[in-house]
């Protein structure tokens, strides 16, 4: 029985083409948007288009869109593949693909016609939150049951990762946005939570959304990918066991890390503080595993660029989970805190780790997805270079900006003043605003030559069948 | 299967396969892997006695070592680490707030003539006035104080609507200023109207009609119109009434200098006189500390080289 039959492909088809095209819409309004930040007049006085408006757009159709489709689309695929068992239910499959793609673009219809919540990456209304906790749910269950009923007697690390992604998600959906509806025909609510309290439920969620669906659940994708693509075994079991259950149990502790030096309590900053210098090495463990892996096969990454992406891509983990605990230290904090290094920061992450890792998951899936080969190798490391030169220029215009801003705001002259006022840091950032959107373009045209490659690919494979059906049928007609 | 390097042995799998080939080694955790995590936690356990950091019932625990010494109402206060109470320090006793302290009081006793012939008061003055003002006073007049013609005066030119000298400035700056011209546009007929436009003109050798010129002062220097009450006889302006000076070439509300024929000038010149001035600028008082309006003022004063 071929894999296609055996397990259900439609479902994972379904969200990889969506990951693909809410992947390019996002990146565009994020080019868009890093635009107007270094030329405003492109604001063109419409409220529309205003950065307020699209900045949510970007990102919900980046984090949920672009990478929720492919987080559906890999997981469904691995739990399938490791348990060897069919996904639970086909229509509840189904649902939550019409569902997710339903609160995708009413959500972003919302955030242009101006209606938010205004908590950062949670700026759903109310009847969309509700939307997305019944397809959670619905996730839930058809993952359990899965797992339930596989023909394996281990469940596979990678499904652990899932899970935990899948279950924390739901509890800081809910948590978070614990509201009181102004009307039942009204998209405005209010908060259940105020002031201090208000603000540190919002962190918890913020900081454990990457935590969780930014990061447990791509290091699931990782935990497939990587050693499937290497063809080799997962370098330490046990390693992955301890740093599984670390960063599960660290990671709630760090979101008050993003509110130092504000009126939350001095023992709730410190708390933070120390749970994310903690968190360090727990999530190195993940990008040991991965990189470990590779070892005694490094050829591959000349002749691979799937495994170039893999690689890459945890390259970019490691080396944004060790920024991010130095951040989150308040003496460092009081430096970067309010300033781009932080927008830096969040896009080493997204575009190097969670982006570079979907890119390579996708290029192994989508040709197995179609029963072919990719159609352009070479493409494949335009994508990448591409790519890389994008995230080196977003990153380092970003450290330039968000230092310089930084050192700016707390700069004293020889009497003692301030030496810079607001606007003049404001100047200042224009320059490195301007490299971020050509590094931002770059990002996007690699995206774009992705995009055309998987279609050609799909094209290709629908005329293979064509031709294996035709020769079929002459063979049965001979006969 | 790999070869521990330290052993010799190979490494065995955990002996299960997912999806074929899918397997996993039974490595053991890096060492390094492992004491690096042991060091984070000793940084924590010490960052955790040194700071406030565990909840306790209402209470937390406050750390120890790092108590904040500072003053309030004269009466020293002793308390644990805290952002709140290390602000309060930084301001009372850091090393650039006393500085700042310092130059802030000599600027306090001195007189504005003093402050002006002193080089270092000025220099403080330009320094600390640069981000007060950039902060401040910007967003209407300009980074640099050149204004915007029709909505907020130059401060860089000569002309001062309520005058140049320092006290003036000063309370323009602490008072704000409400800038306001009646509409003449139904005190005159479209005759007399032409007359007093052509007149307006002709204080700054721009008009061309001499028989309007001669009705036109009539109106201005008269009753019936009354202009002098605020820009005077010789139509020179009024500081303390805000009233602009119309024999220089300097025009705040409309760009009469920026046109290129006469019926321009007029048409705008028309315009003022029908429909009045009413603008205003707000005060500072209360915002702005009196010696940070004290250094604005100096500050403004030599934006405009000191006139």
């Amino acid at each position: 029985m071929a894999a296609g039959e055996q397990y259900n492909y439609d479902i994972v088809r379904k969200f990889s083409i969506m990951a693909l095209v809410w992947g390019v819409l996002g990146m565009t309004a994020g080019v868009y948007i890093a635009a107007e930040l270094a030329f405003p007049f492109m604001n063109f006085d419409i409220p529309e288009l205003t950065f307020g408006r699209l900045r949510p757009v970007h990102t919900t159709l980046v984090i949920f869109g672009f990478g929720g489709s492919a987080l559906f689309a890999t997981s469904y695929y691995i739990v399938q593949r490791t348990c060897q068992t069919r996904l639970s239910s086909a229509s509840l499959a189904n649902f939550t693909f019409w569902g997710w793609q339903s609160v995708i673009v009413l959500g972003v219809i919302s955030y242009v016609l101006g209606y938010s919540q205004g908590r950062e990456y949670a700026e759903f209304s109310w009847p969309l939150d509700l939307l997305i906790t019944v397809v959670w749910v619905a996730y839930l269950v058809i993952y359990v049951q899965t797992i339930r009923h596989r023909s394996q007697p281990h469940i596979y690390v990678a499904n652990w990762f899932f899970m935990a992604f899948i279950l924390a998600t739901a509890i800081l959906h809910v948590f978070n946005n614990l509201a009181v509806p102004v009307g039942l025909f009204s998209l405005s609510s209010y908060s259940a939570f105020s002031g201090v309290q208000d603000a540190m439920t919002q962190w918890w969620y913020g900081h454990n959304a990457v935590g969780f669906f930014l990061t447990a659940a791509f290091l699931g994708m990782m935990y497939y990918f990587v050693p499937k693509q290497a063809g080799r075994p997962v370098y330490s079991y046990r390693l992955s066991i301890i740093h599984f259950w670390a960063l599960v149990f660290l990671y709630m502790w760090a979101g008050a890390h993003h509110l130092h030096w504000t009126a939350l309590p001095d023992w709730t900053s410190t708390l933070a503080a120390t749970f994310s210098i903690l968190l360090l090495l727990p999530s190195w463990g993940g990008m040991i595993n991965g990189i470990m892996t590779l070892s005694g096969a490094w050829d591959k990454l000349r002749s691979d660029p799937v495994m170039m992406f893999l690689i890459t891509a945890l390259s970019f983990y490691g080396m944004s989970t060790f920024e991010g605990p130095l951040m989150a230290l308040k003496s460092v904090n009081a430096l970067s805190h309010y300033t781009d290094w932080t927008i830096g920061h969040v896009h080493s992450g997204a575009l190097g780790w969670v982006a570079m890792v979907s890119f390579g998951s996708m290029y192994h899936l989508i040709p197995r997805l179609y029963d072919t080969e990719m159609y352009s190798k070479k493409l494949m490391y335009v994508h990448f270079w591409l790519a890389s030169i994008g995230i080196v220029l977003y990153i380092t215009a970003m450290w330039v900006a968000g230092i310089g801003q930084g050192l700016m705001l707390r700069g004293f002259d020889e009497y003692g003043n301030l030496a810079y006022s607001f606007i003049e840091t404001v100047i200042f950032l224009k320059q490195p605003y301007i490299w971020r959107t050509i590094g931002g373009a770059f990002f996007l045209a690699g995206m774009l030559v992705m995009v055309y490659n998987v279609f050609a690919t799909i094209r290709q494979a629908k005329k293979e069948t064509a031709i294996l059906d035709a020769k079929i049928a002459a063979k049965l007609a001979n006969a | 299967m790999s070869e521990n390097k330290k052993t010799g042995h190979a490494v065995q799998t955990t002996g299960h396969a997912w999806d074929g080939d899918i397997q996993e080694y039974n490595n053991p955790i890096p060492r390094w892997w492992l004491w690096s995590f042991y060091a984070t936690v000793v940084f924590s356990i010490i960052y955790w006695v040194l700071y406030p950091a565990w909840p306790i019932g209402h209470s937390y625990t406050t750390g120890v070592l790092n108590n904040i010494t500072y003053t309030v109402n004269g009466e020293e206060k002793t308390t644990h680490w805290n952002t709140r109470a290390r602000l309060v320090r930084d301001m009372q006793t850091g090393e650039d707030a006393v500085k700042q302290r310092r130059h802030m009081q000599e600027v306090a006793n001195a007189s504005f003539s003093a402050i002006l012939s002193d080089p270092k008061m000025i220099d403080f003055s330009s320094k600390i006035g640069k981000v007060l003002f950039t902060d401040n006073c910007a967003a209407c007049h300009g980074m640099g104080g050149q204004g915007v013609v029709g909505l907020f005066p130059s401060l860089v030119d000569d002309d001062w609507l309520w005058g140049g000298r320092t006290e003036n400035i000063r309370e323009t700056i602490a008072s704000g200023r409400i800038g306001f011209m009646p509409a003449f546009g139904k005190t005159f007929s479209d005759q007399q109207m032409d007359d007093v436009v052509e007149y307006v003109l002709s204080l700054s050798n721009q008009a061309e009609d001499q028989p309007r010129v001669q009705r036109g002062k009539q109106l201005f220097g008269g009753e019936q119109g009354g202009c002098y009450y605020c820009h005077n006889q010789e139509g020179t302006g009024i500081q303390s009434q805000g009233a602009a000076n119309l024999t220089d070439q300097i025009w705040t509300i409309v760009d009469v200098a920026g046109q290129k024929d006469i019926e321009g000038k007029r048409a705008l010149v028309r315009e003022v006189v029908s429909k009045g001035v009413n603008r205003s600028m707000p005060n500072w008082k209360g915002r702005l500390s009196d010696e940070e309006i004290k250094l604005l003022t100096v500050y403004v004063y030599n934006l405009s080289g000191g006139k």
